[in-house]
């Protein structure tokens, strides 16, 4: 998960990199009291494309920060809206430069990138210059200094930037973090460099050595509603789509194959739910249906797993046990295969529920439902 | 033949005594997989269903000649349990479990390459070579040996792919999860040069997503002069670009991450590309047919 780039610089200045001294803003109407003039005003949010969407503000006084406050505590940046603003101070440099380090495939593990030029168009601009590590410990000052002669004349910082990048790799390693991208990275007048920006993405899954990804995993949750919060406390992976058939699957992939079936047959799909089970829990349904059943956009609950390691068998008890709990009375289609698939059938007479033998009716049925609804 | 697992494999069960080792034990030796051994810390000496638990990996392969080891332990313990594997001399180690961090992924990685021995995950189904032997929980009806050599980013889509083309009398030589991680223990590349080596393996069937560079290796692996036919179904069409999409490298963060472009970069590359799951025992059919 992405982090707030003020939380990001603590972090960086927590093992010497050099960030600005900013403050944090929490509310419009508490504002800290500036020594010095301009500074740069920047909404905390983990959305990408803040600077182009007005994010930061370059104010030259008290009353231009209590105007430019109330103006970014009331914008949304993509799906959300700051809680907190940095005011760093506003640097004058020489250079802009862009450092990151990130997880790669075909480096079988870090990779450092760099380019000469850094701020908010790099992304459309030459793609950074490689450096593929593996694994932390295989980071090689003169490999990175090989990758860099061919980008950097300057060797004095060819070498500010190889001591950097190699923190920055043991950083990601120690504290678990998939990413951690300075954009810009700036070479002030000194010839020193200075993180202007920061961005970091946490590995989840490495919660239990990590207290701070911990405390961020509660965060999300408390951010999120009492339906969403039920079911990411199971551990579903939850995006919410913009059409009315919700799905409940099992997989990443069949969730996706499922969804592009959907739209393919002339449906709209409203979510990609997957809500792996394992084998030995189906509690992870519950809040599932609590959270579609609230939504007024769906119409349609269709329920798609084909499981291994996940029974069958246990999928449609916990069917028949769900449905017998649910007040609402949207229509839900199923589709389960798998292993012990063959004993679905007779749990499902039981309630009256009908397993359709394959994607194709049970989407066709989904959306016949959701147009009559 | 198949590629990496047949019945020659001596496996070893880590972690035997949990719920999954021991459904892996009658799920999986069911199937004619030779399990050898497990291991336990503190139960040594005792056995699961006849096969005999061991306190470390070294002490269970040098009685049993074990030297592939099924990896069934909590998310934290992948990495120790699968580099003990690696260095007792297991030379295909398969660990299944989600939740992993990439760093473990990483070193096991680097501690495989370092020892010639190849990792299959991880959060990925396992391996199966139908009619001969599986790694992992996946529903063995689904499969029967046949010409097509099977690679999935996705558990659940390997079943439902494969149980199509099982239904259309397409059977496969070996199925392998190279799983949904950013980091993989083997890569769609890798699978792609395995496949491409076994014999039996008359064309490929890629079932990938959006998301991760896999795709360009297999697109680059297709255009090569004598490659094998390659049919891939890429999902995650309708996905939004910057959400996660379960899969850690299942996210359109750039062009050449979306939908659009990898199934662009493969057709051109000669890959048979399904338009969706319905579509997808046609194209295996016609991947078969541009191989005879």
């Amino acid at each position: 998960m992405m982090i707030l780039e003020h939380e990001a610089k603590a972090l960086l200045r927590s093992v010497g990199v050099a960030v600005p001294q900013g403050s944090l803003i929490k509310s419009p109407t508490r504002l800290p009291k500036i020594k010095s003039y301009p500074i740069a005003l920047k909404a905390q949010v983990r959305s990408g494309g803040r600077g182009k969407l007005g994010g930061v503000i370059r104010v030259n006084n008290a009353t231009a920060l209590k105007a430019g406050a109330r103006k970014l505590f009331n914008t949304t940046f993509g799906d959300e809206k700051p809680e907190v603003l940095l005011a760093d101070p506003w640097l004058p440099f020489e250079r802009e430069l862009y450092l990151s380090v990130t997880i790669d495939g075909t480096a079988e593990g870090y990779v450092v990138l760099y380019s000469p030029k850094g701020g908010v168009d790099v992304e459309s601009g030459t793609p950074p210059a490689r450096y593929p590590i593996g694994p932390a410990s295989q980071f090689r000052a003169q490999g990175f200094r090989a990758v860099l002669e061919k980008v950097e004349k300057d060797f004095q910082l060819r070498e500010k930037l190889i001591f950097l990048a190699q923190r920055l790799v043991e950083t990601a390693a120690a504290r678990d973090c998939n990413t951690i991208e300075i954009n810009p990275l700036v070479q002030l007048k000194d010839g020193s460099l200075m993180a202007l920006d920061a961005k970091i993405v946490y590995d989840d899954w490495a919660h239990y050595r990590n207290s701070d990804i911990l405390d961020q995993q509660k965060a999300e949750r408390a951010r999120a509603d009492k339906y969403l919060r039920a079911s990411l406390e199971m551990g579903h992976m939850y995006v919410k789509l913009d059409g009315d058939i919700a799905l409940i699957s099992g997989g990443a992939g069949m969730t996706m194959g499922a969804m592009d079936m959907i739209k393919a047959a002339g449906g709209k799909p409203a979510c990609f739910l997957d809500a792996s089970p394992g084998p030995t829990s189906t509690r992870g349904y519950k809040p599932a249906f609590q959270m579609l059943d609230a939504d007024p956009s769906i119409k349609v609950i269709l329920v798609s797993v084909f499981g291994g390691g996940t029974h069958m068998n246990r999928v449609a008890s916990a069917m028949k046990e769900n449905m017998a709990m649910r007040k609402s009375k949207k229509p839900v289609v199923f589709r389960l295969d798998g292993t012990y698939v063959d004993q679905v059938p007779a749990i499902f007479e039981t309630f009256g529920a009908k397993n359709h033998p394959n994607l194709e009716s049970a989407v066709k049925e989904a959306i016949k439902l959701a147009r009559s609804a | 033949m198949s590629i990496l697992l047949d019945q020659s494999n001596r496996v070893l069960v880590m972690g035997i005594t949990g719920n999954y080792g021991k459904f892996f034990v009658t799920d999986s030796g069911g199937y004619g997989t030779t399990v050898v051994a497990g291991v336990s810390p503190g139960r040594g000496g005792t056995d699961v269903d006849g096969i005999p638990v061991f306190e470390g990996a070294r002490a269970a392969c040098q009685a049993t000649q074990a030297d592939t080891a099924m990896v069934f332990v909590p998310p934290p313990l992948v990495r120790a349990a699968a580099i003990e594997a690696i260095e007792a001399g297991c030379r295909l180690v398969v660990a299944t479990a989600d939740e992993m961090p990439v760093r473990d992924t990483i070193e096991i990685r680097a501690a495989a390459k370092a020892n010639g021995a190849r990792l299959v995950g991880p959060n990925s189904p396992g391996i199966i070579s139908p009619g001969k032997a599986k790694m992992g929980f996946m529903p063995s009806f689904c499969f029967m040996p046949g010409p097509m050599g099977v690679i999935s980013r996705s558990g659940s889509l390997s079943y439902e792919s494969s149980k199509r083309l099982t239904q259309a009398h397409i059977g496969q030589t070996t199925v392998i999860g190279i799983g949904g991680d950013p980091i993989k223990g083997t890569t769609a590349a890798e699978a792609m040069a395995l496949f491409h080596l076994d014999p039996e393996t008359r064309a490929i069937l890629y079932l990938g997503e959006i998301g991760g560079a896999e795709e360009a290796a297999v697109a680059a692996y297709a255009s090569q002069p004598h490659a094998k036919p390659v049919a891939a179904l890429i999902v995650g069409k309708t996905a939004p670009p910057g959400k996660k999409m379960g899969h850690a490298a299942a996210m359109v963060g750039s062009k050449a991450d979306s939908h659009a472009a990898k199934t662009r970069l493969l057709a051109k590359s000669g890959v048979l590309v399904c338009k969706d799951l319905t579509d997808l025992v046609a194209q295996a059919k016609n991947a078969l047919a541009a191989a005879a």
